[in-house]
């Protein structure tokens, strides 16, 4: 009885990650791999800019490479960032649509941002 | 005892503070969680720079740069960039302990507890690696 009732509780409450499969434990593995490699290069990158004025970031971001790195970069980051937050969101706050959205919201404003002043850059 | 209880006991919350003793895995779980969203802000000023840049270039806002590395350069933004590394850092160890762990090694308790000591040493000796080569090499300055 009791057993049928914390059933019933769970699949309503708890962590709602069993219900699309193995997907999203993947992505978190395969995101966080790709940004060992991918923040290690901005890493490096940002290492060489650091002290070196405007003119030497204009010059490091308008090379086609180190865009589309940096996107891809951004990209994978968010990615990871949306899984992570949303993790501490089903852990605190199982039910709460509400802060789901807002964090989908965040990541989308965060890579727009990033995206477009890329873009901006890029263009100018 | 066959009755269906009336209300379900509320359960703790993860990571159970109110519950668990002080052990390495316990503090390094927690502590990968807090790094992870510390980095949020890392992306969020990563971005920042990105879109200092952009608008800068395209003559949106010809300040926005100098504005960037005027926070960049503070002493509160440096504070700022050193807790973004370290956080890193313990974040990057952290991650590799997971990936360890889902290779389905190092469940033992005796390597389940170094993985955890080596992470957060490794995570701090990078971290103090990282400031050091670039204190040396006059990339930062106070």
């Amino acid at each position: 009885m009791v057993d049928s009732y914390l059933r019933q509780r769970s699949s309503k409450d708890w962590k709602k990650s069993e219900k699309h499969g193995a997907g999203e434990w993947l992505a978190e593995r395969w995101t966080s791999v790709a940004l060992i490699v991918l923040t290690g290069w901005a890493l490096w990158s940002a290492f060489g800019l650091m002290n070196q004025g405007y003119e030497a970031a204009l010059a490091f971001v308008k090379a086609p490479v180190n865009a589309g790195l940096m996107a891809l970069t951004f990209v994978i980051t968010v990615w990871h960032t949306y899984m992570g937050l949303n993790a501490n969101l089903l852990d605190y706050f199982p039910n709460s649509r509400a802060l789901k959205l807002l964090n989908l919201l965040f990541c989308l404003v965060l890579l727009a941002a990033a995206l477009s002043g890329l873009f901006l850059a890029f263009k100018a | 005892m066959s009755q269906t209880p009336p209300q379900t006991p509320l359960r703790p919350m993860s990571p159970h503070l109110q519950i668990w003793r002080f052990h390495i895995t316990m503090f390094t779980s927690i502590l990968h969680r807090a790094t992870g969203l510390a980095l949020v802000v890392g992306a969020v000023l990563v971005a920042a720079w990105l879109l200092a840049i952009g608008i800068t270039a395209a003559g949106i806002c010809p300040q926005a740069y100098t504005a960037f590395l005027i926070f960049a350069k503070s002493p509160f933004g440096l504070l700022v960039w050193f807790g973004l590394s370290l956080a890193g850092f313990l974040h990057l160890t952290g991650g590799l302990r997971h990936l360890i762990w889902d290779m389905a090694i190092g469940f033992q308790l005796k390597s389940a507890n170094a993985l955890a000591w080596w992470g957060l040493i490794g995570g701090i000796v990078l971290t103090v690696i990282f400031w050091v080569v670039l204190f040396t090499t006059g990339k930062v300055v106070l």
